[in-house]
């Protein structure tokens, strides 16, 4: 599994969406499901999935899945993947 | 005068920047349309935005009681209550019923000490709505503005919604102290929530303990902010490290206690008494009393509700408590009158700072699978026999959102069987030893 599709899983999880749902396009507060509890269940989802520290600014500026995606590859993680 | 001459309302990302004569202008001419409305109360989807505040004023100027309610409720919601209590307009909502009201049948007018109807928690399955008289609102604001020192040099910004009691107060606090309210709906998750922390130098911030814990995991900085000087928070137990971290961050960390029913606060523990009364809620808000009988805690003040209303006609009745309010929690008071609340009367549990009943939760699954509620810090577990990962999860966000509450508050778990007593009830406490 690249680290899209991993990324797409941590989100289906922490926002408790089903194994099926599309989440390219979501953005932080355009569905319910994304509010900012589930935000900081991402992040920790994230951090441990992907063994990174996600510091203050990056969690206040991750306001999409594109976003968070970019996070990643800054991280140097799938750098050449997108 | 409600709101102080010197109250100032500000729209954050806006040039809506409403200062004492503009304020009351505004407020005016609200209520100029309002009364082109046939009679009634006013239900209000309550956001954090200028257009919901001149409304909630307008019909307070003009003495209409006004609900301010959930402006996402859902639709089947929204017209239960609609039905029920026959009111005037619904406005602000996201999913209004569609179609004219049903205008009022020949009953009688709502009580003329009526001003404010307030949802005590989420649940579908607890409708009824808080009646709060002028008076108490107006005392309730001027207690607060007191106790914690408000006044013309403060500024807040909407942190909580204003549809909950807690968010409600910092509004009405602030309004009758001639202080400022920077209306935002970002959520403190977002960088442009912060931004206007400093660009409207805010000195206070209210929160409850959900949002204590996310401001510690953004490794909340006082450095970054610096006019931030004063936090305050309710809403439920919050954790004592937690308590301990925060108030080394602030000037003035308050913790508070308060309930829907006596419109918001009961007591304030003072900052200087932090460090020698750990756990304390601390001591009735001026004007107030607390007794304790037979373990429960029991508040008398003029801030206490009328009563509740299930229908149109109790909006008619007049005060039913007395300024008497059982608030169902049970407490200790000290030789110098601090409270520490030790627990629940009834089967509630307060998750995310709202108020859900355990009851309420087993009937709502009773169509699906044998289940038990019990709770914890900001958490409901549900015990079912046997359910799937897959289900447990559905069943979460189908509570969340039966309930209004975020589907993470609902722990829901499997067992082979749930624990009975020989009398054939649940055994609760077997299922609490197991969390």
């Amino acid at each position: 599994m690249n680290h899209l599709d991993r990324l797409r899983a941590v989100f289906r999880m922490a926002l408790n969406l089903p194994a099926d749902a599309d989440v390219d396009g979501l953005e932080y507060r355009a569905v319910p499901q994304w509010d900012s509890l589930a935000h900081m269940a991402l992040i920790a989802a994230m951090e441990d999935e992907f063994s990174v520290m996600i510091d203050t600014d990056e969690m206040i500026d991750m306001a999409s899945f594109a976003k968070a995606a970019e996070l990643l590859e800054k991280h140097g993680i799938g750098a050449t993947a997108l | 005068m409600f709101p102080h001459p010197q109250a100032r309302v500000f729209a954050a990302g806006t040039a809506d920047d409403l200062t004492a004569q503009a304020l009351t202008d505004r407020i005016e001419h609200v209520a100029e349309r309002l009364a082109t409305l046939p009679p009634g109360p006013l239900f209000c989807g309550m956001r954090n935005d200028l257009v919901s505040v001149l409304r909630y004023l307008g019909a307070w100027h003009s003495g209409r009681p006004v609900a301010l309610l959930d402006p996402e409720l859902p639709g089947a919601v929204l017209a239960d209550l609609a039905r029920r209590f026959r009111p005037a307009a619904l406005l602000g909502f996201a999913n209004a019923p569609d179609g004219p009201l049903r205008r009022p049948a020949d009953g009688p007018a709502p009580h003329p000490d009526l001003a404010l109807l307030l949802a005590t928690s989420g649940s579908t399955g607890d409708p009824k709505l808080v009646r709060l008289s002028r008076r108490a609102v107006l005392d309730n604001a001027a207690a607060i503005a007191s106790a914690l020192s408000i006044g013309p040099g403060v500024v807040s910004p909407t942190s909580l919604p204003m549809h909950y009691s807690y968010g409600l107060s910092v509004l009405n606090s602030h309004l009758i102290a001639g202080a400022a309210v920077v209306l935002t709906d970002d959520s403190l998750l977002q960088r442009s929530f912060w931004n206007d922390v400093d660009a409207y130098a805010c000195t206070s911030l209210a929160a409850v303990p959900y949002q204590y814990t996310m401001l510690q995991r953004l490794r909340f900085d006082r450095a970054n902010h610096p006019t931030l000087t004063t936090l305050t928070q309710a809403g439920g137990r919050l954790d004592e490290a937690l308590v301990k971290e925060f108030a080394a961050q602030a000037d003035r960390f308050y913790v508070m206690y308060g309930q829907t029913e006596a419109t918001a606060r009961i007591a304030v523990l003072p900052p200087d008494r932090l460090a020698d009364k750990p756990g304390s809620v601390g001591v009735t808000v001026p004007g107030g009393r607390l007794s304790v009988e037979a373990g429960e805690v029991v508040y008398h003040g003029s801030n206490v509700m009328m009563g509740y209303a299930h229908t149109a006609a109790d909006l008619a009745l007049g005060d039913e408590l007395g300024g008497v309010l059982r608030t169902g929690d049970l407490g200790e008071l000290d030789s110098e009158g601090f409270l520490t609340i030790t627990g629940r009367l009834r089967r509630i549990a307060k998750v995310f700072g709202i108020r859900v009943n355990l009851d309420d939760i087993e009937r709502l699954l009773h169509d699906a699978e044998p289940a038990a509620a019990t709770s914890g810090d900001d958490r409901v577990t549900v015990w079912t026999e046997g359910l799937a990962a897959a289900d447990r999860a559905a069943l979460a966000r189908r509570l969340g959102a039966e309930l209004r509450v975020h589907w993470s508050a609902f722990d829901v778990r499997s067992i082979d069987r749930l624990p009975l007593l020989s009398t054939g009830k649940i055994d609760y406490r077997a299922l609490e030893s197991l969390t």
